[in-house]
């Protein structure tokens, strides 16, 4: 009963005319900046701290959260177009909502995105409202050794994103996680693999990878062949445009996976949405019925994704909301603003400002419907973009993936950077490496190294640590499964062909 | 004729009155200024140049914008090597924070170091606290260090990286008392205190705001607090030293530096500028938000600072086991 009393505290708080168009101009903000690669919502809240500190801290907390998620929803949209990731969660939505488009079904996986972001982001805000103080205690059980553990569970994924070579797709493993191993080492101080260059010291950015090796080598590599794919079919007609009743079906599955792995994720201080995202796939195509469809332009294989994505803002507010404690850069800048609007972000915060709680929650719920609203009609425009020829088309995604990376740290080296992972890029599709695994290894080297550093310091040494504890043990059992998948469906077909 | 003598004096008086002013406004600003921080949005240092640009926008105390630009990396190498490049420049201010004196020591890839740029002020110290879960068995700090005692090795700290407070004040700890326990770093603020309230880590160094939230929901205790004398807000809070512990107290600093070869009438000008950021209502009360403390120091106490706070930086970096450059 508490919680349908301050729901409903909420929703008076939300539903009020201003805060309804603060909630607005966040999703659309938020949108805006997911679209565009490199600017990425931490930065856009940092620049827009400053217009907040007259407003009323609700209204204005209403408003940041919206460009938080609303960032979600747009994120998918250059990936799914242009090959090119808005943000870093939504490389994986590249793989199959790329291949959408070039089928034809770039609309429909615009919509599906859409749709998986509406669900997941609603998900999210319920497990919020439900669960959140028990939750944080779950979050709070979490230390290296588990997350160790499901840093392994994110890297034997690779056996789901290998393509017709395992060695290929494990060769391009191991440069991820070398290139997150580069920088200065966080437990000595010491830089690593830098050639003496100041600007390596914090390591190579992932957004500059990424946008190098997907965008970058997609284009080069389609200069080549000219022919054929001078223009993507766009079907005519609203109708065409939507995803149809059979890609919907195929998605059910994907739309829940991704909502509770995403949350889940989100909740964990240490971990983040691209994780969610790369895990969430893998564990749709580890169940699907015709895994050797992935990468093909299947819809799961943008529903879960873009579900985890968005689930994860959900979660990630918990630990934010309940105990003051960060779990991504966005939610870090977001406990900043409560101090300058002179709250006190801590465990002590919902109830002490119940209004702020639950406005913000149901603005949440709001705001997930705006931007469903507001996704939807844009998908026919967007869709446009894929009639342009070659000639325009591929200036403009250049043009987008230099000023997203120059816009990510404004330093000229990164560009040098981006020019050196758009020719690897190349040189992996022309000797058929798949792309995917180097960026899994990049996202998730440098925080699996760190985790099992810090477990081994935690126990002095001693490896049992990492099989002692019940949560890290079990994970550690999921991977061992995960990595045995490919060898039952080895098994599973020469029976069947002995059966034939 | 006595008329003349009376203006002739009067404007002799008015001129002595003035030559103060004048002598510190040998420079103007004329166009925007870029000040530069080090952290990415939303880092200490970011929210401080952006608080400090807000104040001065709506006081007007300058007649150009104050345009805050970030050049992350490095833990702040970067932005220092960016802001040599300004030779001579009037127009570009830094913030610098201790990573600008520690991170030069212990990297070998730095060219540049706090004192080959000009620094003009120093603005805050920070205060910070040492804190236990509220259910551990440690009442005081002395506690704690006679059970690391008991068993050298086995009590964790979480932390930032080594370069970092933390770790500088468990070196002086342990250095004290003879004793040794583990650090491990975490990036983010958030993971590290996580370690503490999971339980998984026993003792961490927080900032006051933090903790005070935590104490008031009693899942956190304070055993001492690391500051020159007892804040306001904790008043039966220990200082180090007075839970007996005798180590020097190592401060969070955040001030103003400028680019090398900076004319010294635009030094003067910044110095004069920011003593009076320093004084209005509205930076006191941003103190007292954040629980900071006024550390203000003109450019020559700075100078002198800086020379005595790397010293302490590298003997303590060294005895820590890392390796120093410089």
């Amino acid at each position: 009963m508490e919680i349908f009393s301050g729901l409903l505290q909420g929703f008076a708080v939300a539903l009020t005319p201003v805060n309804i168009m603060w909630c607005f101009i966040g999703c659309f903000l938020g949108t805006i900046v997911g679209i565009l690669p490199g600017l990425g919502p931490p930065a856009t809240i940092a620049m827009l701290l400053p217009l907040t500190f007259q407003m009323n801290p609700t209204s204005a907390v209403i408003m940041l959260a919206g460009i938080y998620y609303g960032a979600k929803y747009g994120g998918s949209t250059t990936s799914i177009l242009l090959n090119v990731p808005g943000e870093s969660a939504s490389v994986v939505t590249c793989l199959d909502g790329y291949q959408m488009a070039r089928n034809g079904r770039g609309g429909a996986a615009l919509g599906i995105a859409a749709i998986a972001s509406f669900i997941a982001g609603t998900f999210g805000v319920i497990m919020l409202m439900l669960v959140a103080p028990p939750l944080a205690k779950f979050a709070l059980a979490f230390s290296s050794p588990e997350y160790f553990a499901l840093m392994c569970m994110g890297l034997a994924m690779v056996v789901l994103l290998a393509g017709k070579s395992m060695v290929k797709a494990l060769l391009a493993m191991l440069v991820g996680l070398w290139i997150a191993g580069m920088g200065t080492d966080l437990f000595t101080a010491e830089s690593r693999f830098t050639f003496g260059q100041a600007e390596l010291l914090d390591g190579i950015d992932f957004v500059v990878v990424a946008i190098g090796v997907f965008a970058l080598g997609e284009v080069l590599g389609n200069m080549e062949t000219r022919e054929g794919v001078a223009m993507l079919p766009v079907p005519k007609g609203l109708r065409n445009l939507l995803p149809n009743v059979e890609e919907l079906k195929a998605c059910r599955f994907a739309f829940l996976n991704g909502s509770v792995v995403g949350f889940i994720i989100g909740i964990l201080p240490g971990a983040g949405s691209t994780v969610a995202s790369f895990i969430s796939y893998g564990i749709e195509k580890a169940v699907s019925k015709h895994p050797e469809k992935f990468g093909t332009g299947v819809p799961e294989g943008v529903a879960a994704p873009e579900g985890a994505n968005n689930a994860e803002t959900g979660g990630a507010m918990v630990p934010m909301l309940t105990l003051g404690i960060p779990g991504s850069g966005t939610t870090a800048i977001l406990l900043a603003a409560f101090i300058l609007w002179g709250l006190k972000p801590g465990p002590l915060m919902i109830q002490d400002n119940p209004e702020l709680f639950w406005g913000l929650v149901a603005s949440m719920y709001i705001g997930n419907v705006i931007l469903l609203i507001l996704n939807i009609p844009l998908i026919p425009l967007f869709a446009q973009i894929l009639k342009l020829s070659q000639y325009v088309l591929y200036p403009i995604i250049f043009g987008i993936s230099v000023v997203g990376v120059y816009s990510v740290s404004d330093s000229l080296f990164d560009l040098s950077l981006l020019t050196f992972f758009g020719l690897l890029g190349y040189c992996m599709r022309k000797l058929d490496y798949p792309q995917a695994p180097l960026i899994l290894g990049l996202v998730l080297g440098d925080a699996m190294e760190r985790a099992l550093r810090q477990s081994l310091m935690m126990s002095q040494g001693d490896l049992s640590i990492l099989v002692s504890r019940p949560l890290s043990a079990g994970m550690l059992v999921l991977t061992a499964l995960v990595l045995a998948v490919p060898m039952f469906r080895k098994a599973n077909a020469w029976r069947m062909k002995a059966i034939d | 004729m006595v008329k003349r003598i009376l203006i002739a004096g009067s404007v002799a008086a008015l001129v002595a009155a003035n030559a103060g002013e004048v002598a510190a406004q040998g420079f103007k600003p004329t166009r925007p200024i870029e000040f530069l921080v080090h952290t990415g949005p939303g880092g200490g240092n970011d929210l401080l140049a952006r608080a400090i640009s807000n104040i001065v926008e709506k006081e007007k105390l300058l007649p150009v914008r104050m345009q805050v630009t970030n050049k992350t990396g490095g833990g702040g190498i970067t932005a220092m090597s960016y802001l040599s490049e300004k030779k001579g420049e009037t127009h570009t201010i830094a913030l610098f924070a201790n990573t600008w004196v520690n991170g030069p020591l212990m990297s070998k890839e730095a060219k540049v170091t706090l004192k080959d740029l000009t620094p003009i002020v120093r603005l805050v110290t920070e205060p910070g606290v040492i804190v236990v879960k509220a259910d551990s068995p440690y009442k005081s700090l002395k506690d704690f260090i006679d059970d690391a005692k008991k068993q050298p090795g086995q009590l964790k700290q979480s932390g930032g990286s080594i370069g970092s407070r933390d770790n500088i004040v468990r070196q002086l700890l342990m250095k004290n008392t003879g004793t040794q326990w583990a650090y491990i770093s975490f990036p983010g603020g958030g993971e590290r205190r996580a370690a503490l309230l999971g339980g998984h880590v026993q003792i961490m160094v927080m900032d006051p705001q933090e903790a005070g939230e935590h104490l008031r929901n009693g899942s956190l205790r304070i055993l001492a607090q690391i500051a020159e004398k007892r804040m306001a807000s904790l008043p039966d809070v220990p200082t180090v030293p007075e839970a007996g512990f005798n180590i020097p107290n190592y401060l969070v600093i955040r001030g103003v530096v400028g680019p090398p070869d900076m004319p010294a009438e635009a030094v003067k000008f910044w110095e004069a500028f920011f003593a009076k950021v320093a004084k209005t209502a509205a930076w006191k009360k941003y103190l007292q938000d954040n629980l900071f403390e006024d550390g203000f120091q003109t450019t020559a106490e700075l100078v002198k600072f800086v020379d005595v706070f790397t010293e302490q930086a590298r003997t303590v970096l060294k005895d820590a086991g890392v390796k120093i450059y410089r």
